[in-house]
């Protein structure tokens, strides 16, 4: 029982599958990879999940899928009860107004020759949100919103800080009134005492509109301040799922526990953590049996042979771990 | 590897035949060549008769099939003009241009790389100036303009080297020059460019800070970096080694295959022009292919290596 | 009689194009230290280390003094720089993969750097690099010796890195930002791999991070800078449990925590000012609770504290008494 109300969920991701083609090198034969393997979650309006992974986990191609603008081979997504319509009709054009994406890059994510204003604005036009003589003041509200000052409206994207940049991508993302926010890495790229600013304007913009926002990053501390509900992906499938209060403090998961310990604590020495040994796991190489098998320190052999499915474990909380006692139904068929 | 060959000789061969279309179509639709071979005041028998003998009364299509086919049993065709094999008359012309546009070639490779890189290396001096005043001297200067130019100041004014002919070695020097000026300032341009853009990368300052000589980062690491966009050029350099007299032939009357091309365009003496624009298209096309091949031993990333 | 001083940075300054972007550091590595230095982006953690080796671009100007074991090596010869690279100081940066070239096989980028500092060529260079790369946990090395460095992820390739530095046994690592690029699992291993190097061969490390996490495991000293100089330096148990620069008490409350309640995190307003304006005064007032108007008008010079630290701040936070007193009351503080 993953959603006490299934039907009030704002989206809703059952069985996502999503298989790429890789080519190694220019001869090689064609190969297809499982970036994400099956993936069920839920969001709540106005709830915020974390997801989190090392890099080749599909956190990204998750939270691409969860917009609508990758297409999943297997599986559907539902936003608002409704199925997401196929990519690029009518429908699904109408449906990005009110879904969108914050990515780690702003700089990337902006267009360089338009002014601040003209970039918040964009959206507005678009949808035709806003006639066009109150697009201006709508404009100067969103900047007050993210904390940037009205009289930088005229200012190009070069003309501004990273963390500046990142508030006009956010104030363009929230121009719409969007339901819905995926943000992918969206403070990585900053310095900590910036990345502080942005977090604490997501989080009371939050508050303020009630959108559900899906968090992902691999920075578990941003995560921990962000999310309700943390997802912990590895190789495409999910692995642990509970609150973020209680999943940091008290991990099940031996990935999860993992990388809790990686994380470093000021004036607290690295001995006596688990170091996970291993590289990041590859999509186009999977293990066997848990996926996790060859890096986790209490494998055994049906590890080794027995793929594990996410199953009740606790309260609230969801693991796929053949090590964890729990209730026998797995959760997700 | 097998498999790669393959789709590159086929999408080689595919480019050849669409050159070869392209030329016979338009080839056809730009002027009578009996009209132009027998002179405006023939009696219209005389033209019949001429269209009838080299088939040209067929509908269109029919001749392009007679063509293709023709081709793929080694028959080129026959001169309009002299009667004799159209391949041979081309083939016969190849050495002279050759004897122009490979020292052109050498020339612009010996000069223009170094002095590409030279400038990368110091920048802002009055090196890097003067590559960056010739390249665009060299790019933007027509060959007419350059011919003329060379001829005027060393046969007409000084008097020093022949302004046309193919008798001495001599003959050969204002050809060659003109051939190359343009092409050692584009490649020591774009040299400059590869290797500014190399120099800034972190895996040069990494070689640095290993406490590598200097002059040992810029061969060892730098070079090895900035060949693959030079190759690139150099590759196109080579593809129009047969080509690339067209202009400075017909300036100092060079007979090599690109004042051939001229004298058999206005004479549309179709089986000629088509084997010259086959030759042209067999040389870019292989120089691509070893171009490529240059690319994955240059470049490791770009290798095969199934077994991973 | 070798001094106790590795490496001194006397007055060390940097411009770019006449904009001076670090503006005189001093800084004394012992023998065998670890230092930290950190401080948001743009602040001139890397531009100092870059500078003191000459890997800075041909328009940067740098002045001041940067001696190993007494030999100045700023403004000599060029071979003079070349011969403390790599052999006394080596240096790895932030992107392993761009790092390395791409072009060249891994087993030729360490032995270069073998042929250069220890004059081993063929066998015996192949069969250290192989023991280097070994030491660095590259496993399978014998069989990987003749790849390239996009068939290794980024963690290998910064073991490799690692190795090649190590190739000319230095004195002094100097690590800039050596994790930042990886992920987290990954960032653990190498900085275990890194406090591990030390113990064993004894180098001084120079730990350049953003993640003051990071930086407290592996060193036990740190340098905290901002806008081109360092404003606060000291013991990591001095800076960590008894921050007394404002900006260093700011990097501390920003870091969100992964235990306790939730809270709003606690940000440094503003960003760091572009080194072409500078304000007035101490360069972080505008961006200071604590400023008062003295702070707008003079610079504090970086001065010895009674507990031995470093400090540039008129209005310092935190308690000037001995440290345990102070832990105890910026629990109190965090509480309340």
């Amino acid at each position: 029982m993953i959603a006490p109300s299934a039907n009030a969920a704002l989206i809703e991701a059952k069985d996502l599958v999503r298989t790429y083609e890789v080519r190694q090198g220019m001869f090689g034969k064609a190969t297809p990879v499982r970036a994400v393997d099956g993936i069920n979650l839920t969001v709540m309006p106005g709830e915020t999940l974390g997801v989190v992974g090392e890099s080749g986990s599909g956190k990204s191609t998750l939270g691409r899928m969860l917009l609508g603008i990758d297409s999943p081979q297997e599986g559907e997504t539902f936003f608002d009860g409704k199925p997401m319509p196929k990519l690029g009709t009518p429908e699904w054009r109408a449906l990005r107004a009110r879904m969108q994406l914050v990515y780690q890059d702003p700089l990337a994510a902006l267009d360089r020759r338009l002014t601040v204003a003209e970039q918040i604005g964009e959206p507005l036009a678009i949808h035709k949100l806003v006639p066009k003589e109150h697009r201006a003041i709508r404009v100067a509200e969103l900047m007050v919103s993210v904390g940037l000052r009205p009289d930088q409206a005229d200012r190009y994207p070069h003309e501004l800080s990273g963390g500046q940049r990142q508030r006009v991508v956010i104030a363009r993302a929230l121009a719409s009134r969007p339901k819905l926010l995926v943000c992918d890495e969206p403070v990585s790229a900053l310095d900590v005492s910036i990345q502080a600013q942005v977090v604490n304007m997501l989080r009371d913009l939050q508050e303020k509109n009630g959108i559900a926002m899906v968090f992902i990053s691999h920075d578990l501390k941003v995560v921990r301040n962000m999310a309700d509900r943390v997802a912990v992906m590895y190789l495409g499938r999910i692995v642990e799922e509970a609150s973020s209060d209680v999943i940091f403090a008290a991990p099940l998961h031996p990935y999860t526990k993992a990388l809790v310990s990686s994380v470093p604590v000021p004036g607290k020495p690295l001995k006596g953590r688990t170091i996970l040994q291993g590289e990041p796991p590859n999509p186009a190489n999977r293990p066997s049996g848990c996926a996790f098998h060859p890096r986790c320190p209490l494998a055994t052999d049906i590890c080794r042979t027995s793929v594990p499915h996410l199953r009740q474990v606790a309260d609230g909380r969801t693991a796929a771990c053949h090590l964890l006692a729990g209730a026998d139904q797995p959760v997700a068929a | 590897m097998l498999r790669f060959a393959s789709i590159r000789l086929l999408r080689a061969m595919i480019t050849i035949l669409a050159v070869l279309t392209f030329a016979f179509v338009v080839l056809r639709m730009s002027g009578d060549p009996a009209q132009v071979m027998l002179g405006p005041d023939v009696p219209q028998e005389s033209v019949d008769a001429f269209r009838k003998a080299w088939g040209l009364d067929q509908p269109l299509w029919i001749q392009y099939l007679a063509y293709i086919k023709a081709i793929f049993t080694g028959d080129f065709g026959v001169s309009m003009r002299d009667k004799a094999s159209a391949m041979q008359l081309v083939i016969d012309r190849i050495p002279a241009t050759l004897q122009l546009t490979i020292p052109a070639l050498f020339l612009k490779v010996v000069i223009g790389i170094p002095a590409g890189v030279y400038a990368a290396l110091h920048r802002q001096s009055a090196v890097d100036r003067g590559v960056i005043l010739a390249a665009i001297f060299g790019f933007t200067i027509p060959s007419f303009v350059m011919g003329l130019l060379l001829v005027l100041i060393f046969s007409i004014t000084l008097g020093l080297l022949p302004s046309g002919g193919q008798d001495t070695w001599q003959h050969g020097i204002l050809p060659t020059l003109t051939m190359s000026i343009g092409g050692i300032g584009i490649l020591a341009r774009f040299s400059r460019s590869a290797m500014i853009e190399v120099m800034g990368q972190p895996y040069i300052r990494t070689a640095s800070a290993k406490g590598m000589a200097w002059q040992d980062v810029v061969w060892r690491h730098a070079l090895p970096n900035a060949a693959v966009p030079i190759v690139t050029i150099v590759g196109f350099m080579v593809g129009s080694l047969i080509a690339g007299a067209v202009v400075v032939e017909t300036i100092f009357s060079w007979p090599g295959i690109g004042r051939l091309l001229v004298v058999s365009v206005t004479n549309r003496d179709l089986a000629v022009v088509q084997c010259i624009l086959l030759m042209i298209a067999a040389t870019m096309v292989v120089s691509n292919l070893i171009v490529d091949l240059l690319y994955g031993w240059l470049d490791p990333r770009l290798r095969a290596h199934s077994a991973h | 009689m070798i001094s106790d001083n590795l490496v001194e940075l006397h007055g060390l300054t940097v411009a770019f194009d006449g904009v001076k972007v670090l503006h005189g550091i001093d800084l004394t590595v012992r023998r065998g230290e670890a230092i930290g230095l950190v401080g948001e982006s743009g602040c001139g953690k890397s531009v100092t280390w870059l500078a003191a080796l000459g890997l800075l671009p041909g328009k940067a100007t740098v002045a001041g003094s940067v001696r190993v074991d007494g030999q100045e090596i700023l403004g000599g010869p060029r071979t003079v720089l070349e011969s403390v690279r790599g052999k006394r100081i080596a240096m790895i940066f932030q992107d392993p993969s761009s790092s390395l070239n791409p072009v060249i096989c891994i087993g030729r980028q360490i032995t270069e750097a073998l042929v250069i500092h220890r004059a081993l060529t063929g066998k015996a260079a192949k069969a250290e690099a192989l023991r280097l790369m070994d030491m660095v946990g590259i496993p399978d090395a014998r069989r990987r010796f003749d790849l390239f460095p996009h068939e290794f992820s980024g963690g290998q390739c910064q073991r490799l890195m690692i190795a090649m530095a190590l190739a000319g046994e230095p004195d002094l690592l100097v690590a800039d930002e050596p994790t930042t690029a990886l992920d987290a699992t990954i960032q653990a291993q190498i900085l275990d791999l890194l406090i591990e190097l030390r113990k064993e061969t004894g180098m001084a490390t120079i730990f350049i991070s953003h993640d003051l996490g990071a930086v407290s495991q592996v060193c036990e000293r740190a340098c905290v800078m901002y806008a081109g100089r360092i404003v606060e330096q000291g013991t990591i148990a001095a800076l960590f449990d008894n921050p007394r620069h404002p900006y260093t008490r700011g990097l501390f409350d920003a870091i969100p925590r992964l235990d306790g309640p939730r809270e709003r995190l606690i940000p440094i307003p503003g960003t760091v000012p572009h080194p072409r304006d500078l304000p007035e005064g101490c360069a972080f007032s505008p961006r200071c609770s604590h400023a008062a108007a003295d702070c707008r008008s003079g610079r504090p010079n970086l001065s010895a504290m009674d507990d031995g630290r470093l400090l540039s701040c008129f209005h310092p936070v935190g308690h000037p008494a001995g440290l345990m007193q102070a832990a105890e009351s910026r629990i109190q503080e965090a509480v309340s």
